[in-house]
C-alpha cells in the first residue's frame, strides 16, 4: 500500500501549512526519522519528519504552497511498490482528496475548553489563546478550500457581496460543496465583523485618493517632486507569522479590558549591582542584561501577587502553578520580521546566571533558526522591553492567555531628588496592562511596588 | 365582490362560450365535443347554445381535423381545436407544427393561423406511456406559436379568452387532474394577457418557478418547506411562450437561488432553458446553480407507484429546493 504523507498539525492552533522546501525528491529513499520538509506554521518554521520507510513516489505540493492540515502533500512507495505507478495514481487519487475538509476546528476548540481543567498547561501555551470570545470566529476557523489549482470557489453572488462589504474572500471559509464560499458564508462574515478588519476594498481606496490629492492641493502649495527617495505603493503578501500576531492581538485588544499603570523606578542600585556582577563575573562569560533582572523580579513579585500569573477562563480564573516568563523577541526584517515570545520557565526558581544564558540563546536561536514550539509556548506572564531602542514609555498589548504584560522603558539619565537634594540618578518607567477581568488597579499598583521593591533593592534577587 | 366558485372545466367552457357569442368566427371542433358534451364534459351544453354548425364533433382523425381548422383559420374563421389529450397530437404533427406555426411566415404575411389547439397535457393517472405525454418542452421549441398553461380556474378562463382571440396560433395545455377543481372566477368580463407570470406566494429565500399542474407540488413544497424555515418564492409562469422571464429574474436577483418545476423530461426541456435564460441574465446573483425538477428521463411507466415517483411531486421539488439552498 502506497503511504499517504499529510500536512501534519504542528502545533495546537495550525491550522495549515506552508511547504518552504522540500528535502526530498521524487525517487529518494526515505527512512523513518528523517526530515524531509521545512513547514511554515502560524508559528514558526519546522521540521517535518517522515514516519515511515519508503520511496518518494510523488510530492504532490509545490515549494511555497499552503496546505490543509491532514491534506496529503506527499506519497510514499513501500519496499516492493513501483513509484512511477503509484505516482501516476496519486495526483488523481488525490485531487479530491486534497479537498476533503480539515477535521473541524470548531469542535476541537471545544473540547480544548471543556477540557481545560486536566490541560491547564496546554491550555496557556503561548501560542495558543484561550478564547473569551465565541467559540468559533470565521477567522479562526478560517480555512479557504482552494481547489486543487489554488483557485477559490465562489458563488457568483457571494463574490458580489464580498465586493460590496469589503470580505477579503481568501479570510472566508466555504461551506457549500467542495468548499465553495456561498452568500451565507459572506453574510456570516458580514455578521462577525470581519469587513471591519479587511476593511476597505482596494478599489475603495484607489477612489479614495484623488479626493485627498485634491483637498490636499486646495488646502496647501502642491510640493514639488521630491529628488530623493520616494514610496512605491506595494502589496505585501503576509506570512502565516503575521496573521497570528494579527488575529491573536486583535483578538487580545478587541476581547480583553485592557488598562495601563505606569510606574517609574529608580534604578540607580539595580545598574550598580549589575555593573559589579558584570565585571566580577567577565572571566565566566557572564553579562547580564537589565532585562535578565526584570524577568527575576518579575518572576519572584509573582508569589505575592498570584493574579499576575493567572488566566481568566470565562468563569473562573486559574492561576498558573509554574511561572514562566515570556519575552517578546523581535525577528529581523530578513528573517521574513515579526515578534515571537520566548518562554522562561520556573524563572523564580532560576539563577540571574542561568536567566540570563537562556534568555540570550532564546534570542539568538529565535533570530537564526526560529523557537520550537516548547520554547514558544505556557508563557503565564510576558515582559516587552523597548529600552535598547532609548524608548522611554510605551504600552503593550497582553498576550492571550497572560492577564498582564509589562512594556519596559530605557534607564534613562535625569535630573532627580534623592533626601531633598537635586540629583542625577537613572530613571526606568514602566508600563504594566492588565487585564481587568482579572486583576484591579490597585492591585496592579501593588505589583508594581513588589516591584520596586526588588529593583531598588536588587540583593534580593541574588538568593 | 361576492365569490364564485367553480370548476376549471366550467372556465374553459365559459371562455369558449363567451367567445363565441361575442365573435361568429369562433367555433369547436374535436372528438365528442357536441354530442356527447365533451370527453371530459368541458363543452357541456355547448351544441344546445351553437348548434352543429359551431360545435363539431370529428371522426377520430386528429391529423385531418388539425388541418382542417389550419385552413379555416387561414380564410379568416377562429377554431378551436380540442385534443381529447394532447397525445394525440402527435399524429397531427405535420399540420400543427409544419403548417400552423409557420403560415404567417411562410406566406410572406398574407396568411395568419388564428387557431387555438387545446386539451388535456401530461399524465392523466395511469394511461400507460403512450397517453401521458407532456408536451409542452417537445413544442415549445418552435418558433411562431404560442403556449398557455393555465394552473387555476381563473387562469383558464382569462388565458383562453386571450388565446381565441390571438392572431397567431396558441397552444393551450390543460390538465386532466385539474379539471375538476375549482377556484373563484368572477362573474364579469377579463382576460389575461399572455407573458405575465404570477407571484403565487412572496418568499425571500429561493424562488421555485412552475406551469400547469405541477404547481399544485409546488405550494404543497412551500408549506412543508416554510416549516423549515425556508421561505420560498412561487411563480406561476402561466404561459410559456412568451415567457416571463422578467418576473423570475427580478425574483432570482432577490432570493439568489432557483428551482424550476417542468414536468416534461429533462433533456432540452422547458426547465433547461428558464436555467439558461437565468444563468444569462442573473449570474451574478446566484448562489447555486439553477436546480430543475423534471419527469424522469423514462417513458411514463403504467403502475401506479412508479408513475407518481416518475412525475415532479411535491417531494422532488422540497428536495430540489434544499439542494439548491445547501440546506441538503
Amino acid at each position: 500500500m502506497p503511504i499517504d504523507i499529510t500536512m501534519p498539525r504542528l502545533s495546537d492552533t495550525m491550522e495549515r501549512g506552508t511547504i518552504i522546501k522540500w528535502n526530498v525528491a521524487e525517487g529518494d529513499e526515505v527512512s523513518a526519522g528523517d526530515v524531509i520538509a521545512d513547514v511554515e506554521t502560524d508559528k514558526a518554521t519546522m521540521e517535518m519528519q517522515v514516519y515511515e520507510d519508503g520511496i518518494v513516489a510523488k510530492l504532490l505540493v509545490d515549494e511555497g504552497t499552503t496546505s490543509e492540515v491532514g491534506t496529503v502533500i506527499a506519497v510514499l512507495a513501500e519496499a516492493g511498490e513501483e513509484p512511477a505507478e503509484i505516482a501516476a495514481g496519486a495526483g488523481a487519487r488525490h485531487g479530491a482528496k486534497a479537498k476533503s475538509p480539515p477535521p473541524a476546528p470548531a469542535d476541537e476548540r471545544h473540547r480544548k475548553d471543556s477540557g481545560r481543567d486536566d490541560g491547564a498547561a496546554a491550555a496557556a501555551k503561548a501560542g495558543e489563546s484561550a478564547p473569551p470570545a465565541p467559540a468559533t470566529t470565521h477567522a479562526e476557523t478560517g480555512a479557504p478550500a482552494p481547489d486543487h489549482n489554488g483557485k477559490l470557489k465562489v458563488s457568483p453572488v457571494a463574490r458580489l457581496l464580498a465586493e460590496e462589504h469589503g470580505i477579503d474572500l481568501r479570510s472566508v471559509e466555504g461551506s457549500g460543496p467542495g468548499g465553495r464560499i456561498i452568500k451565507r458564508d459572506i453574510l456570516k462574515a458580514v455578521e462577525t465583523g470581519q469587513e471591519t478588519v479587511s476593511a476597505v476594498p482596494p478599489s475603495a481606496i484607489a477612489r479614495a485618493e484623488p479626493a485627498q490629492a485634491e483637498r490636499r492641493s486646495a488646502a496647501m502649495p502642491v510640493v514639488a517632486a521630491a529628488a530623493g527617495p520616494t514610496l512605491q505603493e506595494q502589496i505585501v503578501p503576509v506570512s502565516n507569522m503575521r496573521q497570528t500576531i494579527a488575529r491573536r492581538l486583535v483578538e487580545s485588544k478587541a476581547t480583553v479590558p485592557h488598562y495601563q499603570v505606569t510606574y517609574t523606578f529608580d534604578m540607580d542600585p539595580l545598574l550598580e549591582m549589575r555593573r559589579q556582577l558584570n565585571e566580577q563575573l567577565a572571566s565566566h562569560d557572564v553579562k547580564l542584561s537589565v532585562n535578565d533582572f526584570l524577568v527575576k523580579c518579575c518572576a519572584v513579585a509573582m508569589y505575592d501577587h498570584p493574579y499576575f500569573n493567572a488566566s481568566w477562563q470565562g468563569d473562573s480564573i486559574l492561576i498558573h502553578g509554574a511561572i514562566n516568563i515570556g519575552m517578546a523577541i523581535s525577528i529581523p526584517p530578513e528573517r521574513g520580521g515579526g515578534l515571537v515570545v520566548g518562554v522562561i520557565r520556573h524563572a523564580d526558581q532560576k539563577s540571574l546566571r542561568a536567566i540570563s544564558a537562556e534568555s540570550r540563546y532564546l534570542a539568538e536561536k529565535a533570530r537564526t533558526r526560529g523557537l520550537s514550539l516548547e520554547e514558544m509556548s505556557d508563557s503565564t506572564f510576558t515582559l516587552s522591553n523597548l529600552g535598547m531602542f532609548g524608548v522611554e514609555h510605551f504600552t503593550a498589548i497582553i498576550n492571550p492567555p497572560n492577564s498582564a504584560i509589562l512594556a519596559v522603558g530605557a534607564a534613562i539619565e535625569k535630573p532627580v531628588v534623592r533626601d531633598g537634594q537635586l540629583a542625577v540618578g537613572r530613571e526606568m518607567s514602566a508600563t504594566l496592562s492588565s487585564d481587568h477581568r482579572v486583576i484591579d488597579g490597585a492591585m496592579a499598583a501593588q505589583y508594581l511596588a513588589s516591584l520596586r521593591k526588588y529593583i531598588e533593592q536588587p540583593a534580593a534577587l541574588l538568593v | 365582490m361576492p365569490e364564485r366558485i367553480i370548476e376549471f372545466r366550467d372556465a374553459l367552457r365559459e371562455a369558449m362560450s363567451e367567445e363565441m357569442r361575442a365573435d361568429p368566427r369562433v367555433f369547436l371542433m374535436g372528438e365528442e365535443v357536441a354530442q356527447y358534451n365533451g370527453a371530459y364534459k368541458v363543452s357541456r351544453g355547448m351544441l344546445e347554445e351553437f348548434g352543429p354548425r359551431r360545435v363539431i364533433d370529428t371522426p377520430i382523425s386528429e391529423s385531418g381535423f388539425a388541418g382542417l381548422g389550419i385552413g379555416a383559420a387561414m380564410m379568416g374563421l377562429r377554431p378551436i381545436v380540442e385534443f381529447m389529450s394532447w397525445s394525440f397530437s402527435l399524429v397531427a404533427a405535420d399540420p400543427i407544427l409544419n403548417n400552423a406555426p409557420k403560415m404567417l411566415y411562410m406566406s410572406g404575411g398574407q396568411f395568419g393561423c388564428p387557431i387555438v389547439f387545446r386539451g388535456n397535457d401530461g399524465a392523466g393517472g395511469q394511461l400507460g406511456s403512450t397517453h401521458s405525454w407532456c408536451v409542452e418542452s417537445l413544442y415549445a421549441n418552435i418558433p411562431g406559436l404560442k403556449m398557455a398553461i393555465p394552473f387555476t380556474p381563473y387562469d383558464a378562463k382569462g388565458l383562453l379568452k386571450t388565446a381565441i382571440r390571438d392572431d397567431d396560433p396558441v397552444f393551450f395545455l390543460e390538465s386532466e387532474r385539474l379539471l375538476s377543481t375549482k377556484g373563484d372566477v368572477p362573474e364579469e368580463e377579463y382576460s389575461i394577457p399572455f407573458g405575465k407570470a404570477v407571484v403565487r406566494k412572496a418568499g425571500a429565500d429561493c424562488t421555485i418557478v412552475g406551469f400547469g399542474r405541477p404547481m399544485y407540488f409546488v405550494l404543497e413544497a412551500a408549506t412543508e418547506l416554510a416549516k423549515e424555515g425556508i421561505d420560498c418564492e412561487v411563480i406561476d409562469g402561466r404561459t410559456i411562450r412568451p415567457l416571463d422571464i422578467e418576473t423570475i429574474v427580478v425574483s432570482v436577483e432577490k432570493t439568489n437561488y432557483l428551482v424550476v418545476v417542468d414536468q416534461s423530461w429533462p433533456f432540452a426541456s422547458l426547465g433547461a432553458e428558464i436555467a439558461a435564460q437565468v444563468h444569462q441574465r442573473c449570474f451574478d446573483h446566484l448562489d447555486n446553480h439553477v436546480v430543475r425538477v423534471h419527469s424522469d428521463d423514462v417513458p411514463a411507466p403504467y403502475a401506479y407507484n412508479l408513475e407518481q415517483e416518475m412525475l415532479p411531486n411535491a417531494r422532488k421539488v422540497a428536495e430540489a429546493v434544499r439542494v439548491a439552498t445547501y440546506n441538503a
